[in-house]
């Protein structure tokens, strides 16, 4: 049982083994590249293909090239390309290598060790003016007055054409060529209360071909009256606190005199609520009395109290 | 009277044929990137002149040819050049260094686009100047072994990239958003 498993991996192993290298008159040959395809957006050309599948192997992959000139001229030139002689992974950025708006021919090989494959050319020559051109991505922001707006990098070959308009009828739509930087570019300084709209298109002036536009964005500038408002609101509020906060300070000070130096409360029987003359003529009476009636020292002060 | 109203028309119109052909040569040249072809030739420039061994000798000649090229000439030698350097300089060059190669098939390949697109001007007619002019360079390049003549000729591209670049002085902005 177990050596019958072990012969039937062993079979499979050695089938699986062969299917990439087909011998040729007892010869081994790498199979070439195969599905070589060419995608292009925005300038960016990347040649593609089906890996060569050996197992446990790593493949390696050349890439070609022959613009216009060498194919009518010096057509046994190919010329090995900038990033991909050798590269490991089945696809190539051959946009250095597409210098000039000329078809090009591409083509692939694969090789494993001292094993090369044939050359895989790319079905139908490729010209970089057919890049797909897809709308800038852009954003629209306000500093202050100021309407800025900021585009995605494409690379050297874009400009930028902005169109802005005064959002109202029988406006004049404005335009302004723009090279992306890192920062937003200023496109004008807009009228307080009004709104503004903005999009924008690629230029590559090496095929002359535009985008199509950016989807519309618009902005309502705020207008001086709400400024206004919230400047009132903001002293309104600010007398407020102030107000708060003296009234707090009154409050603490007062509870910290307080916790320092109480104030002491006399019981009622000691407050004195008659006029000083008439204690005084009082007291005398009190005295005269006391004397009349021959009391002791003690028995006096008793009476007096 | 009359024979003054003729001589100011045919003046005016004279004039308005040598600015159109002027034009002409811009418009034709308008998605050239020169400054791309002036990079590549600047990446190879030592090395190809360091090759030059005839350093007293000059192909192009500009004081003798293009300095004194007339704006009617201009579209003229400048295909003619554009072709003297795709049939013969590029081909007589031998290189191996895959660096370099690339380079040399960057500006070869721009002056095949370049040539496709003044193929389509209409006013790009050859008067005899124009001719002169460039039967002069070729003659200078037969003059000299064939491999040091196409080494010395890529070593002055830059004298030729500038003269292009001095009569294409670019289009605006304007005249670009209308498409």
């Amino acid at each position: 049982m177990i050596l019958e498993e072990i012969k039937t991996s062993l079979i499979m192993w050695v089938s699986y083994a062969l299917i990439p290298c087909l011998f040729v008159d007892g010869v081994a040959v790498l199979p070439a590249p195969q599905n070589l395809s060419m995608q292009s957006t925005n300038m960016k050309h990347v040649l593609t293909w089906s890996p060569v599948i050996v197992p446990e192997e790593i493949i390696h992959y050349s890439v070609e090239y022959q613009g216009e000139y060498e194919s009518l001229y010096t057509s046994h030139i190919w010329i090995p390309s900038s990033w991909c002689s050798p590269t490991q992974r089945p696809e190539c950025d051959i946009t250095e290598d597409i210098t000039a708006t000329v078809s090009y021919s591409l083509r692939v090989r694969a090789t494993l060790g001292s094993l090369t494959s044939a050359w895989s050319t790319l079905k139908h020559r490729f010209n970089q003016n057919s890049t797909i051109l897809t709308p800038p991505g852009m954003e629209i922001t306000m500093d202050g007055f100021h309407l800025l707006i900021k585009l995605e990098d494409l690379g050297p070959h874009f400009e930028f054409f902005v169109f802005y308009w005064r959002r109202e009828p029988g406006a004049k739509e404005h335009v302004k060529v723009v090279r992306p930087g890192i920062l937003p570019v200023y496109l004008e300084t807009v009228e307080p209360g009004a709104a503004y709209c903005v999009k924008a298109r690629t230029f590559v002036k090496a095929i002359g071909r535009h985008s199509a536009f950016s989807r519309t964005e618009c902005v309502k500038v705020q207008g001086e009256a709400l400024p206004l408002a919230l400047a009132l609101l903001a002293f309104v509020g600010f007398v407020l606190i102030l107000v708060v906060a003296l009234l707090s300070i009154w409050k603490m000070g007062r509870l910290l005199q307080h916790s320092c130096c109480p104030v002491v409360m006399l019981p009622n029987t000691l407050k004195i609520t008659n006029s000083p003359q008439k204690l005084i003529s009082c007291r005398k009476e009190e005295v005269e009395a006391c004397v009349t009636s021959g009391l002791s020292s003690e028995e006096l002060l008793k009476a007096c109290i | 009277m009359k024979a003054l109203c003729v001589s100011l028309c045919l003046l005016g119109a004279g004039l308005f044929l040598c600015s159109a052909h002027a034009r002409g040569l811009r418009r034709c040249l308008i998605s050239t990137n020169l400054h791309r072809m002036e990079e590549s030739f600047r990446g190879i420039k030592t090395a190809i002149q360091a090759k030059d061994t005839f350093q007293n000798v000059t192909i192009l000649s500009p004081s003798e040819t293009l300095h004194g090229i007339k704006p009617l000439d201009v579209c003229c030698v400048t295909k003619n050049l554009l072709a003297f350097y795709v049939d013969r300089v590029f081909k007589d060059h031998q290189e191996l260094n895959p660096q370099i190669m690339r380079k040399i098939s960057s500006l070869a390949n721009s002056f095949l686009y370049m040539q496709k697109t003044l193929q389509q001007c209409k006013l790009c007619h050859c008067r005899q100047e124009a001719t002169n002019a460039t039967r002069i360079i070729h003659d200078n390049y037969d003059q000299l072994e064939v491999r040091a003549a196409a080494v010395k000729s890529l070593g002055e591209l830059d004298v030729f990239l500038a003269w292009i670049d001095k009569h294409h002085q670019g289009t605006s902005a304007a005249s670009r958003q209308g498409t």
